[in-house]
């Protein structure tokens, strides 16, 4: 085995990954080392092609088809040089108050986060879309949601130079995403930061990680070359993401007992719903993600957002199959789409595990609220499509495939609660949270409020894993904002910490 | 060799022809690319799951006997496409999810070949503002 050392190793380099080195690599200045360790490769330019099954090969787990236990589900992870900022939308909210009141976090501070949260909405170009670059797909959305009265807002997004190729899903083409791939990587490099590509951490020892860097046959080479590695540190950062992090914590033999080490995993649970209109719309050119409706997250426990998504993901998304099913996928230039999310809550037995062969495992049990919340959201969808002029509609709970706009007034009717069959309906997540929560037990939480580990001072987590609740909003400002807040944590405690002699 | 078996893979055909009625016109080499796809995607796969796919396979094709009195792929279309709907909406969740994940790999290897866009209406330009802002003026 190889041997390394290092100041401070971070596991991961997306949101929470990658603020911490950036963060973290003044210290640089000073002679510290630190190393980045990434699982996923850092394309080349040239290798962001947007071709659906090619990118979700390389940029995430399992292809973006993780399953949980009860295949009722699957998570989409990204895994990157970047991490998930390489194929989420940029979508740049920041969470707010009251959200941040629930998660109930001693020492955690709405002020607090909301101004670690600016600091990166404006390092990354975060702004709205000029009104020229608004597709019918996403106009759509916002005019029928004004006719109904539900309150709609546009996303801000942290984009610079968009073509508007309507794949960021699969990796911005143009690399006008400003991730951390973009951002924040890049300027760790410069400051001396190292970045891992292509090494996997198989567990985390005493003051140091094992990990092993692979060959693939895409990508840029890897700093290290292939083996396997013993990288010694004073302080270890996990920031694999809220299944990955806890799972490795698992894994490893960890100097404390944590109980609620993987426990509390939320994801906001979402599915597609689909609109045909009798004439083409633009909907796959233009940037696919604009507008967001919360008007139902308090009474009813759901969010709408504008989506695009490409036809093999379109397909698995509609339930059923045969001639109705292609008849509608041949429509694609007419088709408009809104993916609903329920906000669900933090259930103790809702968890990351890893089974007997070190298997990582997502246990979810759906709740009846959540499942009424996806229903009701797919009525609100419906009806919000029927308002902006949609022909007809697919809704996966509905035994019917299509519900024609002469049945809108029809839509609860035609929208069953026991509509929604898990394992029937294709429900996906990409938001994963929780499984390390910040808090002041050990009995309930897994690190503090500043994301060190309980009864390990050497061990930091920095990413979504430390949500306590889910975040009722796409996470990853704030992701970034709460490892804008461990970085300081770590710099305040470096000088304390040891390495293990040689 | 693939993952799938060979004495498996006229039935997952028959299957996708009935999942996706277009996929039964495939050239041969288009035919062998949505093959090659659900291959491929199976290969990344831990061989328990492997196993598991082929399992369901074999289920789906001798369970409709106990209704129909013959094997899937020796009933008529519209019996097949019966008997499948049948498995998609089973009482018990791990038939569902055992057929979604088939129908899920199908829907890939026809829906995920670079030439389905023209016959669906989606061909996506890497300059989409160009494409919308023209629209637009129009």
């Amino acid at each position: 085995m190889l041997e390394r050392d290092a100041d401070i190793v971070i596991i991961g380099s997306g949101a929470g990954g990658g603020t911490i080195a950036t963060e973290l690599a003044p210290l640089c200045r000073n002679g510290a080392r630190v190393v980045v360790l990434e699982a996923g490769p850092k394309l080349r330019e040239s290798e962001f092609t947007g071709r659906e099954v090619e990118m979700a090969r390389r940029l995430y787990v399992d292809d973006g088809g993780f399953l949980t236990e009860d295949r009722s589900m699957t998570l989409a992870l990204g895994r990157a040089y970047g991490g998930s900022t390489v194929v989420y939308t940029g979508t740049s909210l920041t969470i707010t108050e009251p959200t941040l009141d629930r998660w109930g976090v001693a020492g955690l501070t709405h002020g607090d986060v909301l101004r670690r949260s600016q600091k990166y909405l404006a390092a990354n170009s975060v702004h709205l879309l000029a009104d020229e670059d608004l597709n019918d797909n996403n106009r759509l959305f916002a005019e029928g949601c004004r006719a109904l009265g539900y309150r709609v807002e546009q996303f801000p997004l942290n984009l610079k130079g968009c073509t508007g190729s309507s794949v960021c899903n699969l990796g911005c083409p143009s690399g006008a995403k400003m991730g951390t791939h973009r951002v924040q990587l890049p300027e760790a490099e410069r400051h001396g930061v190292t970045v891992v590509t292509n090494c996997t951490v198989n567990r985390i020892d005493d003051r140091a990680v094992v990990a092993t860097v692979s060959e693939r046959s895409y990508g840029e080479p890897s700093a290290w070359a292939p083996g396997e590695y013993r990288v010694r540190a004073r302080a270890v950062v996990v920031s694999a993401g809220a299944v990955g992090s806890p799972a490795l914590m698992l894994r490893s033999q960890l100097p404390a007992a944590l109980p609620a080490l993987g426990r509390y995993f939320t994801c906001h649970p979402a599915l597609i719903l689909v609109a045909q209109h009798d004439r083409p719309i633009t909907n796959f050119a233009g940037h696919p993600k604009s507008f967001y409706c919360d008007h139902f997250a308090d009474s009813d426990g759901f969010l709408l957002e504008t989506c695009m998504y490409f036809p093999f993901t379109t397909a698995k998304s509609l339930t059923g199959f045969g001639a109705e099913h292609s008849g509608l996928m041949r429509a694609m230039d007419r088709l408009q789409m809104i993916l609903v999310l329920a906000i669900d809550p933090p259930e103790r037995d809702n968890r990351v595990l890893v089974d007997r062969e070190g298997r990582t495992v997502v246990r979810y049990a759906f709740t009846d609220r959540v499942k009424r919340s996806l229903v009701l959201a797919m009525r609100a969808s419906a009806r919000i499509f029927f308002a902006a002029g949609a022909a007809r509609i697919h809704a996966p709970a509905s035994p019917r495939f299509l519900i024609e706009a002469a049945e809108a007034n029809r839509v609860d009717e035609l929208i069953p609660f026991d509509g929604l069959v898990l394992g029937k309906v294709a429900i996906a997540s990409a938001h994963p949270m929780g499984g390390c929560r910040m808090g002041s037990s050990p009995i309930d939480s897994v690190t503090d409020s500043w994301g060190q580990v309980h009864g390990v001072p050497w061990l930091f987590v920095a990413d979504a894993s430390l949500f306590p609740r889910c975040a009722e909003i796409n996470p990853y400002v704030t992701i970034m904002a709460l490892a804008d807040r461990v970085a300081e944590g770590v710099r305040r405690q470096l000088p304390e910490l040891r390495a293990l002699p040689s | 060799m693939g993952v799938i078996p060979d004495s498996q893979r006229d039935l997952l055909s028959l299957i996708a022809a009935r999942l996706v009625p277009e996929s039964a016109q495939l050239s041969g080499a288009g035919h062998a690319e949505m093959l090659a796809l659900i291959d491929e995607a199976l290969a990344d796969r831990p061989a328990a799951m492997q196993r598991q796919f082929s399992l369901f396979l074999q289920v789906l094709r001798w369970a409709p006997v106990a209704r129909y009195g013959r094997r899937l792929d020796r009933l008529e279309p519209r019996q097949q496409e019966a008997a499948l709907r049948w498995f998609q909406d089973c009482p018990v969740q791990i038939i569902r999810s055992g057929f979604w994940g088939v129908r899920t790999l199908i829907m890939m290897g026809y829906y995920a070949r670079p030439e389905v866009g023209a016959s669906i209406g989606y061909h996506p330009s890497a300059d989409g503002n160009a494409v919308l802002h023209a629209r637009t003026r129009r």
